[in-house]
Formats: C-alpha cells, structure tokens, sequence
C-alpha cells in the first residue's frame, strides 16, 4: 500500500507539472495564431450566422468535394 | 493543436473522456482496497437493525442528521469520540450526510434510550421546546420491511462476505421464516422499554412496527 | 453549395422540452418553499402525514430542480442550438427526429416514476441520486438516446466545425454518463437472496468511505455537468445571438473549457474535508477547488466582454439583463465555492446552511435565470409569437432578483451562527450552547429564506403566465427574428 501512495504521489506531482505548462504553452499558442495566420475568432460567427441559408462558413470535405463536381 | 478536435468530434470525444476521467483513476481507485476494512470488534447490523435503516432511508432522516463525527474538540465534546473509517465498513450506503439542522446521530446510542426515543419521534416538541423536528406517528402504525431486510443480509453475506453467523456476531438463519421468528424475539426485547399499546399489541401478533425496527438500529449507533 | 430553401429546422421536440420546463419548475419551486417554511414553522409537516413531511419532500424538491427544471431546459436548448450551429434540419432525418421523440418519452416516464417512487420513500439515500435501479435502467437508455442524437446530428452536420455550446453538450453528456454509472453500482437484493422482500430493492456495491468517495466525487460533479457546463452551453449560444455581438474571444473560450475540464473533476473531495477519506484526497479536493476559480472566471468575464460597448443592451432588452445577471452570479458562487473549500473555512461552514446558501446563489442566479433567458428567446422562435409583455419580464426580474438576496443573506448568517454557536466554548473550556439553542437562534433566517423563496417562486408564476400567453395569444411573426427577441410592451 506504501509504494502504491508513493508511486501516486510522484505521478500526481508529475502530471500536475506537465499539465500547467502544457495549459500555459497552450494560452501562448493560441495567442500567437494570428501570426500563422490562423483566425480563430471567426468561429464565433456559427452561433451569430445560424440560419439553414446563411452562408457555411466552413463546409466538411465530402460536401466540397461533392459540389466541386 | 486542440483546434483540431473541433473539427473532428470523434477524437474531440475521445480526448475530453480521457481528462474527464483521469482524476477518478487517480483518486478513486487506489483507496478502495484500504478503507473498507471494518475496525477490530465492529458487527455487522442485526436484521432487524437493517429494517430500522431502512426506516431511517424512507423518511430520509439523512437530510438533517449528520453521521460524521469531525476531528474537533468542540464536536467530540458534543457527540463522543470521532469517526473512523473503519466503523462504516459495513454502511451500504453510506449515510453521512451533508445538513446538519439536527444533531449528529453517530453515536447517539450512547445518550438515548429506547423510551426518550418513542417519546421523542412521537412527538419532539414536546420532549423538547422549540424543537423543528417533524413528527412521526406513521412509525407507529407502518409495520416494518422486515422481509426485506432479510433479503438485504443474506445479499451482503454472500456477496460482500460480510461475516454473519460468525463467533459473537449476529445471525442470519436460512429462511424468511426463520428470520421472522429471530426479528420478533428481538424486536419484543426492545418493545419492553416501549408503552405504546397498539405497537406492543401487533407485535404480540407478529407484526413489527417501524418504531421499534427504527430505535432497535438508533440504539445500535455507537 | 446551394442548400434547399424548402426545409426549415424542426422544433417539435424543443417545444416538448420547453412545457416540461416550465412545470417542472413550477413543481420543483413550489416544493421547494414548502419545505423552507417547514423548518420555520414545523407544523407544516403535518399537512399530508407521511407524504409532506420534510424528509420525504426533499428529495421532490432537489431531483425535481435538477432532472425535471435544468435537465428539461437544456434539452430544449439542445434540440434548438444543434441544429443551428450545424445547419442540419431534423426534417431532414426523419430517423434522428424519431430518435428525439423517443428520447422525451422515455424522459418524461423517468420524471413521473420518480415522483411516484419519491415520494413513496423508495429511495437509494444518495444526494441526487435517490432512484433505484429499474428507473436506473430507464435513465441509461434515455442517456443513450440522446448520444444518438449528439453524434447522430454531429455525423450530419454541414459545418465542419462543432461550436463551443456543443463542447460543453458534450461534455456533460460523457461526465453524466461515467459519474452516474459508476455510483449507481449496486447489487438488487431480489437477484441474491429468495425475494421475499421488496424486488426493486438493491445494496451499494461500496460501503462505508468508499461509498462515500464514490458518491461526492458524483455528487459535485454531477452538479458541475448540468448547472455548470450544460448551462455554459446555453450562454454561449445564446447572449451572443440576442445581443448580436460575437463572443467576446474564442481562444478564451478553448482555454475556459479544456481546464475546466481537467481541473472540474479533482474538486469533490471538497465535500469530504475533516471525514474519514485520506487526507491528500481532502488537500486536493479544497486545492483544486480555488485553482477553479480561473477556468469559472475565464467563462464569465468572456461573456461580460461580449457585451463590451453594447452596454445599452442591458437597459433596453430584459433577456440581456438576465443574461448578465446570470454571469454575475455565476462569477459570484464560484468565488464563494472555493472559498467554502478552504479547509478552516469548511471546518466552519460545512453540515451548515451556509453551504444550502451556496447553492441557490449558483442555481436561482445563475441556472434558472440563464434558462429562463434561453426560453424567453426561443419562445418566438418556436412559436412564431412575440413575447407577450415585456413589462411582466422586467417585474418578474425585479422580485426574482430580491428574492436571490434574501435567500442568500439570511442563509450566509445562518450558515456562519450556526457554525459558531456549534463550536462556541464559555470560560472553563465547555460548550457554550445546547444545539436546541443552536436551533432556536436560526428561526428567524428560516423565516426570510422562506420570505426570499416564496418571491422567487411568485416571479416563476409570472414567467410561466408570460410564456403561457406568448404562446397562445402573443402577436403573430411572419419572418424569424434575428437577434433581439420581438417583445409587446
Ligand atoms: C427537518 C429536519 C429533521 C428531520 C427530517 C429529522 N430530524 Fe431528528 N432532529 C431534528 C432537530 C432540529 C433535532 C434537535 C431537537 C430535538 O431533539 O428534537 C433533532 C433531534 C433528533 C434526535 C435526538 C438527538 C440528540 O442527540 O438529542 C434523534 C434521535 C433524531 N432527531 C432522530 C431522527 C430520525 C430517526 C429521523 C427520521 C425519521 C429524524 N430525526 C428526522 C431535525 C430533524
């Protein structure tokens, strides 16, 4: 039961470690999008933009494929 | 990065199942083993302690008493030594409770007896002033689940090994019958204690009413 | 990529949802402020014997807020919002339609038993999870329902991208499901022994502190998957639609919801500080519990920013001002949530009212406001009516909104005498007071919670009386609204 605890112990510090400097890498990361010239607000516009004939703002492939035709 | 998930709700699922659930892995299952062991001299409850248990979950009686003694001085001072693990090993389910607009009944055994108990559900504003309580008359006139309860023991006897018909432990016998007869022998120790005459009277015939199933598991709190 | 201009999205079943709604949480309501005025005035247990006394009420009341009020109101969220943000029409599916219906039926069978059984006294004991297993059974397949329709209408949909409502569907779809199975693990008592008892009857497959680990870990979660993420779900739709303005910033949003996720999970050991569950466990639920505050924040400051310059809005449009006050209140319990976890704070607060406080700043502030909004702006939608007063929206937020203050004030001093009349000590060391005493000195907090609940209640009449008439005699629509939803004075 002792080296179960210790060995949760060390993962549990471990993963708490990996997981902050992932999520702080993370918050970097999506700031730095625009420079590689990823736009991620725009996605906003599917909540705004939601009527069955507003423009797609972005179709799945299958489809484009299928009106490429 | 994680943008991607969005657009691919089958991996975005996976992923999400993944963070969900690693904190119930890490924290839930390695205590399982140790916490359930039930402390040295700890029994099992008696059957008929069970339907008074029972009693205890219908009217939900969790929802203002506590069964959790904390580690301070202020409430070992109130209520007796505080809790350990190990006394619950035998607890399905568990019945700690969150509120405690009533007192904590973990170990109320200790300081009520079987008469201030009848009085009490009785009527409890009446024991004590001001008292919020609700009252129970139904508990006089309900009869008990004791079959049950018998099913309930003999499932935890062979499922989860609890130790029945052990050295000092308590009993329980092969069939329902059997059972009753344990029960009411039982139930008619507890009933000399008690005055009312209609429970006194159905337990002559046979018939064990919630009252006394209830102080038999109140009386075994301690 | 031209779509047909003939099919039109499918609201049956939102509408379905949206009745439940509101008689559930007429029901939930009322039953709630029945058994607040009982712990002011005790003799209202009486009035039906068994059937109303507090006990038995209880559960009535809390299964009835979260599984009938919450669970029906972000189902109709759901089947409105999805197809939306998809662009896919149920029209087009007759198969996903069938399986929506199916779905509210067998939710609504759910809802009815569990009054039945409830009320009976056939219960489980655990918080929010009182049914036994045959309903149990029935739960799983209206959960399995709606996984068909999530990922049905997902496999369908014309946008590649899933929009942020639809993570937090999700997630409180999978949460819900994991949680509720494992704690509902349990061993029928008619399988094992000879059945002479009552069949529907079962044991926890945990005891003792196990069971305990077990059902917190549950118990907090299963509130943070419906008050928490199906509600963000909501807003995040919602106030950016009515108002007209995008999110305030979608990137804030990812990294709200990835941990909230990750740290959500960690924090119900928070309900178990100073028990019997290993210490570490107690440290990490109340350390996990502050490091929340972040992920809450990260949420509702991004809807506060929605609103950036439109502030206008407010004033002019009371769906809007719900909204808000809805987000204020989310940041507002989430605060004093962390902060009820300190371990010397919860030393003082827990078994209190301070805690029954907590709770209905969160679920009258923030989740029944939030859906309230989210009925109010689909109303007109799926009813092609005009709200049918605007005045009655704005008195009803009035008294709602006295009400919340009365009920938590009175429950915070409660909660906090309560808390130390407990622990009081007079000059040689020994308990101050008795507990009857302890009782006695919350009489009159009990009364003004009962006061602030009643109001509450008053103002739900009143929403209801406004959706009852929007749907029957509100002015008629010939095209959608837009944003701002369409309200007669
Ligand atoms: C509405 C809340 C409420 C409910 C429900 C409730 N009680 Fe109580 N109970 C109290 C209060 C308040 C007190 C303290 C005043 C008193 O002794 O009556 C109390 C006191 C007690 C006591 C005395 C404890 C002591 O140390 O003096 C016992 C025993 C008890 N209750 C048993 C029960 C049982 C058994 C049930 C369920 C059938 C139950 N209570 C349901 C509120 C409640």
């Amino acid at each position: 039961m002792e080296t179960i605890r210790e060995i949760q112990g060390y993962a549990y510090f471990g993963m708490t470690v990996v997981f902050v400097i992932a999520l702080y890498g993370y918050i970097v990361y999506l700031y730095k999008g625009k420079k590689r010239g990823m736009d991620y607000e725009k996605y906003s516009n599917l909540a705004l933009h939601d009527d069955l004939n507003d423009q797609i703002l972005e179709a799945r492939n299958d489809e484009e494929k299928d009106s490429s035709k | 990065m994680f943008h991607w998930l969005e657009k691919n709700p089958f991996f975005f699922t996976v992923v999400l199942f993944v963070v969900i659930a690693f904190a119930g892995l890490v924290e839930i299952l390695p205590n399982f083993a140790e916490s359930s062991r039930p402390i040295v001299g700890k029994k099992p409850y008696t059957m008929l302690e069970l339907a008074g248990r029972n009693v205890y979950i219908k009217d939900n009686c969790m929802s203002c008493h506590s069964q959790l003694i904390r580690p301070f001085k202020s409430e070992t001072d109130r209520y007796g030594s505080y809790s350990l693990s190990g006394e619950y090993a035998y607890d399905r389910p568990f019945l700690w409770s969150s509120k405690r607009t009533g007192p904590d009944l973990h170990r109320v055994g200790n300081y009520r007896s079987t008469d201030w108990h009848e009085n009490h559900m009785k009527d409890p504003q009446a024991i004590v002033a001001g008292s919020i309580m609700p009252k129970y008359p139904w508990h006089f006139t309900n009869s008990a689940d004791i079959a049950t309860a018998f099913d309930e023991a003999v499932t935890v006897m062979k499922v989860f090994g609890v130790p029945y018909n052990k050295e000092g432990n308590p009993t329980v016998p092969a069939t329902f019958s059997e059972a009753k007869a344990e029960m009411i022998a039982e139930a008619k120790e507890i009933a000399k204690d008690m005055k009312d005459p209609g429970v006194k009277a159905a337990l002559e015939n046979g018939d064990i009413k919630e009252i006394v199933a209830l102080i038999a598991y109140l009386n075994s709190l301690k | 990529m031209q779509q047909s201009t003939a099919v039109s999205y499918d609201y049956t079943v939102a509408r379905w949802f949206t009745y439940t709604t509101i008689a559930f949480g007429i029901i939930g309501m009322l039953v709630g402020v029945i058994i607040a005025l009982q712990l002011a005035f005790p003799a209202l247990n009486g009035i039906a014997g068994e059937y109303s006394s507090f006990g038995r009420l209880r559960p009535l009341h809390t299964n009835g807020i979260i599984y009938g009020f919450t669970l029906s109101g972000i189902w109709a969220s759901w089947y409105y919002i999805s197809q939306r943000v998809l662009k896919v029409s149920l029209n087009e599916y007759p198969f996903l339609k069938l399986i929506s219906k199916l779905h509210f039926a067998v939710y609504f069978v759910i809802m009815l038993l569990a009054v039945v059984t409830l009320w009976m006294g056939i219960s489980t004991s655990k918080e929010y999870i009182q049914l036994e297993w045959p309903i149990d059974i029935l739960v799983v397949v209206a959960w399995v329902l709606w996984g068909i329709s999530i990922f049905g209408a997902i496999g369908v949909r014309r946008e590649k991208t899933i929009y942020i409502s639809l993570w937090y569907f999700i997630a409180t779809f999978l949460a819900i499901a994991m949680l509720y199975i494992f704690n509902n693990l349990a061993v029928p008592t008619a399988f094992v022994s000879e059945g002479v008892g009552a069949w529907y009857h079962s044991v926890s497959l945990y005891a003792g502190t196990n069971d305990a680990l077990v059902q917190w870990w549950f118990g907090h979660n299963a509130v943070a998957f419906i008050f928490t993420s199906g509600i963000i779900a909501l807003i995040y739709y919602f106030l950016p639609k009515e108002s007209g303005q995008p999110v305030f910033s979608y990137k804030l949003s990812l990294y709200s919801f990835w941990s909230l996720m990750f740290v959500y999970l960690w924090a119900g050991g928070h309900h178990l500080i100073y028990s019997t569950v290993p210490d570490w466990m107690q440290t990490f639920g109340s350390v996990f519990s502050v490091v929340l505050i972040l992920p809450s924040w990260g949420t509702a400051i991004n809807m506060l920013l929605t609103m950036k310059g439109q502030w206008q809005q407010i004033a002019e449009n009371p769906i809007i001002k719900l909204m808000i006050l809805a987000s204020t209140f989310y940041m507002f319990s989430t605060l004093e949530g962390p902060i009820q976890a300190i371990k010397s704070v919860n030393a003082l607060a827990h078994f209190t009212d301070w805690i029954v406080g907590h709770v209905h700043d969160g679920v009258l502030g923030w989740v029944a406001f939030m859906i309230m909004a989210a009925l109010y702006h689909m109303a007109p939608r799926l009813f092609k009516r005009e709200i049918y007063s605007k005045k009655l929206v704005d008195i009803q937020f009035w008294i709602q909104t006295v009400g919340i203050v009365l009920y938590f004030t009175s429950m915070w001093i409660a909660g906090i005498t309560q808390g130390l009349m407990w622990r009081a000590t007079d000059q040689f060391g020994n308990l101050a007071y008795s507990f009857i005493d302890t009782v006695n000195a919350l009489h009159p907090y009990y009364a003004i919670r009962g006061l602030g609940g009643l109001l509450y209640l008053i103002g739900f009449f009143i929403f209801s009386y406004n959706m009852y008439k929007t749907m029957t005699v509100g002015k008629e629509l010939t095209e959608e609204p837009a944003n701002k939803t369409p309200m007669s004075a």
